[in-house]
């Protein structure tokens, strides 16, 4: 492609198409200006960085804060809490908006159906840090959880306190938090397929679940590729809001995370160097699952993000 | 088509235009740090010679720009602090004119980073220069933040030098290993304000059960079984577990000579509390009484809130908290729905009857907390020393935790008296947000604090008792506590990272021997693992620095 030509055609297609041009430039700068010039900030991870000598000044201190980081005694056990809980949330987490989904768009009545919809939503609006506050009033011995435990004859205990429970309490939460919400995606997706396909398979002789298998599923394959790709993308990620909220130390075992230890480091010193190293190792990572995910997706089916 | 292609760019062109508008500065709520406008003003002469006559209020001069946390007490009425009757008269009564920035609230750390990566420094900032300044204070000078006050202090400051002078205590307390003084700071004027946390018990529960208050271990547990058998209560003993602060005053582990993290032993050097033998003892009493169901099943998770109810609604009996903002709060919320409820204060437990308790928990007076630095952007050096040495002297000690004569409190036989503007306050408000819209005493800043504030703020009876009841009045801790010891640069980090590892350890593993999942038999193996993390180093690096600090 010669240069000439694509400058050309760009121009060309300026002139048809200004309007569309024009809405685009902020969104193009926004992501210049947020997002990758701020790259270059991320250089602090081989630095010493100290804000008053600024980025360019500080000195330099190659690999220290990454050997400092996979020199801890917990790394093992932070690497195998952040995946186990991103991998458990992909596990669960990730099939039941689609099956919400799936079992929304079966339901005939409209009224039901926004109501269901409606209410599926809404924990989505709550505020992380009421929801955190529920799950801890409900997860004491005297809480509504253990109500319930007890109304079926089981024992009372302190929930938040058994780290054994820890990853079902947070993947639980997630999901009844995020589910509704996730779910908007598939619907429209649904929406989206030809109904007379449904009419020729039900001709056919084809069952609801045969339906589902045959023309559903494929229909929606590639919505749900993509969105897994970019789930993967964000495995390393864990945000430690939620798990400051809901974690203490008799939990630890299998609710301490990268970025929650860390945090703790950052209340004794603050180490931005330290930090920007540790997020940038969780990045690579983060990138090269991505890239993966990407590659086996584009040989295995015909969806991939790039 | 042409009109069509003129409105759809039109449209467009708005569109761009309105998400343009989202760009601005986001930060609305923070002001951003002004610096002293460069207004050619004269009347500054820098260089005033220490005996020339001085006196208050300063002629009129530059503005000066003060950087601080706006305390909750505050906030709740007024959105900056210069608008409040405390901050007006204190411009007005040392004749200096100040701006004052705040940072949203709970993010003064954040945006201290923020100022000092722009370079535009406010004059005077108020932070933990102490603690939360990375690299430790005397770093804060070598990076040309603010500026050493050894000359400004004999130059401009007769009050604060006098101060210094009649409490050489603390006048170590407030220097670098170097020998620098880097702030104006806040210092808790007497002893009995160094205690604020202690246990307390329903004192009705006791009468009831016709039980003293108790003072040892056994006396404690053979109240705290008397709850539970003959009163039916289901968490006798409650505690605010989340909280590092009270972790570390947990008069529990003090009552077995042991200490949750570092102390100065009897030898005159650092020791590390949760890997001695005492805090053993502490583990199997502690886990012990949790078999027993004394002590709450919840207790890893419990926050302020939900103490607070199990306190007030009597799901609990004991507790641990301040005398100001739990015992005061607690008796209030509960006395209306129960007319004899009653708290009484515990002293610190010991192990023997009669003998007081050798360890305890007492607060060093300089804890670094809300003290002034000037920083090196402050142009006028001798106005702004002057205006923060105002509050070391007479006037400004009895304004700083008084207020106005005649307005906030009145001399009655020579001990300054709350008025009623502070203590029932017309407008309904409570008596610690009266309290700081006329003075700084009841919450932390640069100056001394006075006891009789104290005094006066607790207005209960039972909270009266509390300074006679904790800390000093019941055990030696003084003489245990560690000074203000700082790292140097070099080993802060890697003493963070070693603390972190055994932080962390020690915080799991504690929770486990509590809960019985974890045999105390192991405890050897529990010993050896915090050595392994680098116990040692850390402890040389404490030593180092308390042998510098010994030597200021």
């Amino acid at each position: 492609m010669n240069k000439r030509s694509f400058t050309y055609r760009i121009r060309k297609d300026w002139l048809r198409n200004k309007a569309l041009y024009v809405l685009v430039i902020p969104v193009l700068v926004f992501y210049i200006l947020f997002h990758y010039k701020p790259m270059y900030g991320a250089i602090i991870a081989f630095k010493d960085y100290t804000p008053t000598l600024g980025v360019a000044k500080s000195e330099w201190v190659g690999f220290a804060n990454f050997t400092r980081f996979f020199n801890s005694i917990y790394f093992g056990r932070l690497i195998r809490n952040t995946i186990s809980l991103s991998v458990y949330n992909l596990l669960f987490g990730f099939p039941a908006p689609i099956i919400l989904a799936l079992l929304l768009n079966e339901v005939r009545g409209k009224k039901f159906k926004s109501l269901a919809q409606t209410v599926t939503y809404l924990p989505h609006f709550i505020s992380l840090i009421v929801v955190a506050g529920m799950i801890t009033d409900f997860s004491l011995t005297t809480g509504l959880f253990n109500d319930i435990i007890a109304f079926f004859g089981g024992q009372r205990s302190p929930l938040l306190q058994n780290p054994k429970l820890y990853r079902s309490i947070y993947v639980s939460s997630s999901i009844w938090q995020e589910i509704g919400w996730g779910s908007i995606i598939y619907l429209s997706a649904l929406a989206g397929v030809d109904s007379q396909l449904y009419e020729a398979a039900q001709i056919d002789g084809a069952g609801k679940w045969k339906q589902l298998i045959n023309i559903t599923l494929p229909s929606i394959a590639p919505t749900i590729i993509i969105m897994f790709i970019l789930k993967t993308g964000s495995l390393m990620n864990m945000g430690y809001e939620k798990t400051i909220l809901l974690y203490n130390p008799a939990t630890y075992e299998t609710a301490d995370i990268i970025s929650s230890h860390i945090y703790r480091v950052g209340l004794l010193e603050q180490d931005w160097s330290y930090s920007t190293a540790i997020g940038l190792f969780n990045s690579v990572i983060n990138f090269a699952l991505l890239l993966f995910t990407n590659k086996m997706s584009k040989r295995y089916s015909e969806t991939s993000l790039w | 088509m042409k009109k069509r292609r003129a409105l759809s760019l039109m449209l467009a062109v708005t569109v761009f235009a309105a998400s343009l508008a989202g760009c601005g500065s986001g930060t609305t709520a923070s002001e951003q740090p002004a610096n002293t406008t460069a207004a050619s003003t004269g009347g500054t002469e820098t260089t005033a010679p220490a005996s020339e006559e001085f006196s208050y209020p300063m002629t009129s001069g530059e503005k000066l720009s003060y950087w601080a946390d706006l305390q909750t007490t505050v906030s709740t009425n007024f959105s900056n602090l210069g608008d409040t009757p405390f901050a007006k008269g204190w411009m007005e009564n040392t004749g200096i004119d100040l701006e004052f920035l705040h940072p949203p609230i709970g993010q003064a750390k954040e945006q201290f980073s923020l100022i000092l990566a722009d370079g535009n420094l406010p004059d005077l900032m108020e932070y933990n220069w102490k603690n939360d300044y990375p690299g430790g204070p005397e770093k804060a000078i070598k990076d040309g933040v603010i500026i050493p006050l050894n000359d400004i202090f004999e130059q401009y400051c007769p009050n604060i030098m006098q101060y210094l002078e009649d409490n050489p205590d603390i006048d170590k307390m407030i220097k670098t290993d170097e020998g620098h003084y880097y702030v104006f700071p806040f210092v808790r004027g007497d002893e009995k304000l160094c205690n604020t946390i202690g246990l307390m018990l329903r004192e009705d529960w006791l009468a009831e059960l016709n039980l003293e208050v108790p003072e040892t271990i056994d006396e404690w547990h053979t109240v705290l079984t008397a709850f539970k058998e003959q009163k039916g209560i289901a968490a006798p003993l409650t505690f605010e577990y989340t909280n590092n602060q009270y972790l570390d005053a947990n008069p529990f582990v003090f009552a077995f000579d042991s200490f949750r993290s570092f102390y100065l032993g009897a030898d005159g050097k650092v020791h590390f509390g949760a890997s001695e033998e005492g805090y053993r003892e502490y583990l199997a009493t502690f886990s012990q009484w949790y078999k027993e169901g004394l002590i709450d099943p919840d207790i890893a998770t419990l926050k302020s809130d939900q103490v607070s109810a199990k306190m007030t609604n009597g799901t609990s009996g004991a507790a641990m908290g301040q005398a100001g903002s739990r015992m005061g709060v607690w008796i209030g919320a509960a006395v209306e729905s129960e007319p004899d409820y009653m708290l009484v204060a515990a002293p610190q437990p010991s192990t023997e009857k009669g003998k007081m308790a050798e360890f305890g928990y007492v607060e060093i007076p300089y804890s670094g907390r809300n003290s002034v630095a000037i920083t090196t952007s402050c142009k006028d050096v001798e106005r702004a020393a002057r205006l923060m040495d105002w509050a070391y002297g007479e006037e400004g000690h009895i304004y700083f935790n008084f207020g106005t004569e005649g307005v906030s409190y009145t001399m009655v036989n020579g001990y300054p008296t709350y008025t009623e503007l502070i203590l029932n306050n017309p407008d309904g408000l409570p008596v610690s947000e009266a309290m700081s819209s006329y003075i700084r005493g009841n919450y932390n800043g640069p100056f001394v604090q006075d006891l009789r504030y104290l005094e006066q703020y607790y207005t209960m009876d039972a909270q009266k008792e509390t300074p006679k009841r904790w800390g000093s009045a019941s055990s030696n801790g003084k003489s245990y506590m560690l000074p203000p010891i700082t790292p140097t640069s070099d080993e802060s980090k890697e003493f963070a990272t070693i603390m972190n590892e055994i932080n962390t350890y020690r915080d799991e593993m504690t929770l486990k021997y509590i809960f019985g999942s974890e045999s105390l038999d192991n405890y050897d193996a529990y010993v050896k693992n915090i050595e392994t993390m680098g116990l040692s180093r850390a402890l040389e690096i404490q030593n180092l620095a308390l042998e510098r600090y010994n030597a200021r």
